[in-house]
């Protein structure tokens, strides 16, 4: 008994030593996403970093850790993630000129604490075999009685559909997003399920004709290993909504980060932030993920390009958090 | 000579003891996290009831009722019966059925449905052959039912989970003396339902509860499945409108019901007791059976396995294999230790905590102390990641004092004590599969004459001797289930540790699950076996020590 609690100890220590020159990180991102990145940053500048990746909580963890955090970074996919960490008061304003000038001031946060890093475009899905890509032009014209039964959707309480239904509400108020929201519930061939992988499946498949997927997803697909998901993607044509002339541009999510309140290393924490908004990481972005680069000054990568690039929804991306709580309630409310 | 005996009350002298303190203290200290819950949910909604109710609660209701009461039924139809037949009949193979039926326990419901899904799908390869046969082109043209859905959900869960029921029950059935059962046919009484079922009836029940509390807090599963219910509004609750009270508020809900339906069950048995005197007796006798017989045993026995097991682990061996994707053998060396490491230091201190806490409250408790012990254990039916909420405002507070302290006393200035780190985990495991060692143990006692405890402290033993010399051995087998099922459940854990873990931590449940989260289910396939492999060898034993013990 002795021995075990011996040997649990020192385990322990092993697990605990955590050294000044090390920067920490609360990831909602996926770590064989994010591992390349932080490879990069520590082999420029000798920086180690210590991940803890989480979907869910780890607001909530840093909150219940108060001034005790050990946590520098917080890195998320989704501006509704980003923004409770900014409305519970766990990031610290930072000034950097750097991702200033990087980074446009619609994809940060008003006060410094979070930043954009890499943009992913809500994107309309269509069979290219049975739907005429010009007779869909705008995310509204799937609220249309044509499309009864053709439609496809992951479930209306996902982050990135919540998000999406926030966009319209701010385009066009919340009673005409509930009607759209309803008329496209109507129109959904199944129940919504599965993730947007699942939706262009369903698509080769013929279950349904017309899906909304983030456009990284068709890259995956195009590019995996399985030569059936292969062929899924080029069973479908990518088509970027709302970009006629007077209309709002697609709308776009972002990932991003920011530098967490009781951080020890504050300046180590910039320093990441702004190596990722930097050439190399916002290329990163588009080879690993097929993500749109946030920074500016940065063009997509030859592959995105490929898929023609999108006029964005310039919307403050602020607003999609403020509105969620709103867009959720429409999703309760017609059952998406 | 046996005796089937009503116990009264049991009230012994209520001197203040190192015992009774350690275990209301102990208790104390599970209820925290559970408490910390209320106290979130004591928060501001916000006027979102108003809203859940005009919109989603009833269907979230309803639908957590009809997971809740399927996932039950079957699994314990699965789950007594089987234990039934293997307890009471001979027939081929029968030993080897008896570990093949625990295999299902291995396995993560969540990944199983993952697996499942690929296979009966629209897209799967089912669907796909009976359309090649039946010349059917599309959806429209045939029926057939939709795995992602409430009915696939109580499909899996029960399949996955009736081992719960079914190790507790056989564990019962074998305790079971035979004599009973020939009074039962001198007075030709159904062996089942006279004997066997009144007899069992805590274990199953411990066994049905730990179910129910599974079903209640899964979120993997039901969100795979888009089944809407109470647990996966949670979360729609919290992240998705940004209120943690009025999420906190709807786990509450959950939780009081499943507490209420266990102790409903507690109350309806607390007055009927069978318990055996005398321990020199022997077991249940088998009964040979014919070849008809015997291909039907066979049958009911080997089908569980199969959809529990067999199936899901022949799925994901085929997308392990499609994938190229290069393994790390080394970190995957690091990952299996950091989940054998867990799951045993976790395992041990629910056995030790859970032996406490029976024992005492049994023997020596007042009867808030058994009320309170048994909220102790409750913690399993919160959503893992509710939990965990729990835990780390709990030890986040904690840690504060000891900051504060360790600034004015020492004048040291340090970071936390727990929090970040593998304590924190060891922590949350307890609160929350303290019910499954718990549970285990607590019906074991019951099996137990309480005559004995009298007798040896009569005989001037301490209650510390008694309960170390007489009390202890007879109680082990059911130790050493409560505590391998454990093993197993925090080795399947998912989003406790997922959460609380220290930086560059991975178990083999986060590694699978950072590729299961995006459907990757050939890059999660390598990772999720490996988690159910695993968990066999703790089965394997289970069912040594099941096989062996006798007394």
């Amino acid at each position: 008994m002795k021995n075990l609690f011996f040997i649990f100890t020192l385990i322990m220590i092993n697990f605990n030593q955590l050294f000044a020159q090390e920067l920490n990180i609360y990831s909602h991102r996926q770590p064989f996403l994010i591992n390349p990145f932080l490879e990069a940053f520590t082999s420029e500048t000798g920086i180690k970093t210590n991940v803890v990746y989480s979907t869910k909580g780890l607001a909530q963890r840093l909150q219940a850790e108060g001034e005790n955090s050990p946590a520098d970074v917080i890195l998320t996919v989704d501006i509704g993630r980003l923004y409770i960490y900014e409305d519970n008061n766990l990031l610290s304003a930072i000034k950097s000129e750097i991702l200033n000038k990087n980074i446009p001031s619609h994809l940060r946060s008003p006060k410094g604490k979070w930043y954009g890093l890499s943009k992913r475009a809500r994107v309309i899905v269509t069979s290219k075999e049975r739907v005429d890509i010009n007779k869909i032009k705008n995310i509204e014209d799937l609220a249309n009685p044509e499309w009864k039964g053709r439609i496809c959707s992951r479930p209306g309480s996902h982050v990135y559909n919540r998000a999406l239904m926030s966009s319209i509400i701010a385009a066009h108020g919340i009673e005409s997003a509930e009607k759209w929201a309803k008329s496209l519930v109507n129109n959904l061939a199944r129940r919504p399920q599965g993730n947007d992988r699942a939706q262009v499946k369903a698509i080769f498949e013929g279950q349904c004709d017309i899906s909304i997927i983030n456009n990284y997803y068709f890259g995956k697909l195009k590019f995996s290993e399985d030569p059936i998901q292969r062929e899924w993607a080029e069973s479908v044509n990518l088509i970027f909504p709302n970009q006629g002339e007077n209309e709002r541009g697609a709308h776009v999510n972002i990932s991003g980060g920011g530098v967490a309140k009781h951080s020890q290393n504050k300046e180590y924490a910039i320093k990441l932030l702004e190596f990722l908004s930097g050439q190399k990481a916002q290329n990163l972005y588009g080879e690993i993920n097929f993500e749109y680069p946030a920074n500016i000054n940065i063009e997509p990568s030859d592959e995105l390009k490929s898929w023609g690039v999108p006029r964005e929804d310039k919307l403050p991306i602020i607003r999609i958090a403020t509105l969620a709580p709103e867009a959720q309630k429409i999703i309760d409310r017609v059952g998406w | 000579m046996v005796e089937a005996s009503i116990i009264r009350e049991n009230s012994f002298n209520l001197k203040i003891n190192f015992w009774v303190i350690g275990t209301w203290i102990t208790s104390a200290i599970l209820i925290a996290p559970i408490l910390t819950l209320f106290i979130t949910a004591s928060g501001d909604s916000e006027g979102l009831w108003k809203h859940l109710f005009e919109t989603v609660l009833a269907k979230y209701i309803y639908n957590t009722i009809l997971l809740m009461l399927g996932v039950s039924i079957l699994a314990l139809l699965i789950g007594v019966l089987s234990a039934w037949i293997i307890s009471r009949y001979n027939f081929f193979g029968k030993k080897y059925f008896d570990w093949l039926l625990m295999l299902p326990i291995a396995c993560p419901a969540y990944l199983v449905a993952y697996a499942y899904t690929d296979f009966f799908e629209y897209a799967g390869p089912i669907q796909g052959y009976l359309r090649n046969i039946f010349n059917w082109n599309s959806a429209q043209d045939y029926w057939f039912p939709e795995i992602r859905s409430l009915g696939g959900a109580i499909f899996v869960m029960s399949f996955v989970l009736y081992p719960y029921v079914y190790v507790l029950a056989r564990t019962a059935f074998i305790k079971s003396p035979s004599s009973f059962y020939e009074i039962a046919s001198i007075y030709n009484k159904n062996q089942f339902y006279n004997v066997a079922l009144p007899i069992a009836r805590p274990a199953i029940f411990a066994g049905l509860a730990l179910v129910c509390m599974e079903v209640i807090s899964d979120f993997g599963t039901v969100e795979f499945f888009t089944v809407e219910t109470l647990t996966l509004g949670i979360f729609n609750v919290w992240l998705g409108m940004n209120n943690l009270a009025a999420a906190a508020q709807i786990s509450i809900i959950a939780f009081i019901f499943v507490i209420s339906l266990i102790f409903i069950e507690i109350k309806s048995r607390s007055n009927k007791r069978f318990s055996n005197t005398s321990q020199n007796q022997r077991n249940m006798k088998s009964i040979n059976l014919n070849f008809n017989a015997q291909i039907l045993c066979i049958l009911f026995c080997l089908t569980p396995s199969i959809i529990g097991f067999f199936l899901p682990v022949f799925l994901l061996i085929s997308h392990a294999l499609k994938t190229s994707y290069h393994q790390d053998w080394i970190e995957m060396i690091f990952i299996i230790r950091n989940t054998v490491f867990c799951s045993f230091f976790g395992a041990l201190s629910i056995v030790i905590i859970g032996s406490l806490m029976a024992l005492v409250s049994f023997y020596k408790g007042s009867r808030y102390l058994k009320n309170f012990v048994a909220i102790a254990s409750t913690g399993y039916a919160f959503p893992g990641t509710m939990l965990s909420i729990g835990v780390l405002v709990f030890c986040g507070f904690f840690d504060k004092l000891f900051t504060l302290g360790s600034k004015y006393i020492f004048g040291l200035s340090q970071n936390g004590l727990i929090s970040g780190t593998i304590i924190i985990l060891l922590i949350a495991y307890i609160v929350r599969f303290q019910a499954v060692g718990f549970g285990a143990i607590r019906s074991g006692i019951t099996q137990i004459p309480l005559n004995l405890m009298d007798a040896s402290q009569s005989m001037g033993k301490s209650f510390k001797e008694s309960l170390f010399v007489v009390i202890f051995p007879l109680l082990k087998t059911y130790v050493l289930a409560g505590g391998l099922l454990a093993f197993v459940d925090i080795m399947k854990e998912l989003p406790m540790t997922i959460l609380l873990r220290p930086f560059n931590f991975e178990t083999l449940a986060t590694y699978a699950y950072q590729f299961a989260h995006d459907e990757l289910i050939e890059q999660a396939a390598l990772p999720a076996l490996l988690i159910i492999f695993a968990g066999l060898i703790p089965v394997i034993f289970l069912n040594k020590f099941l096989r062996e013990s006798k007394f």
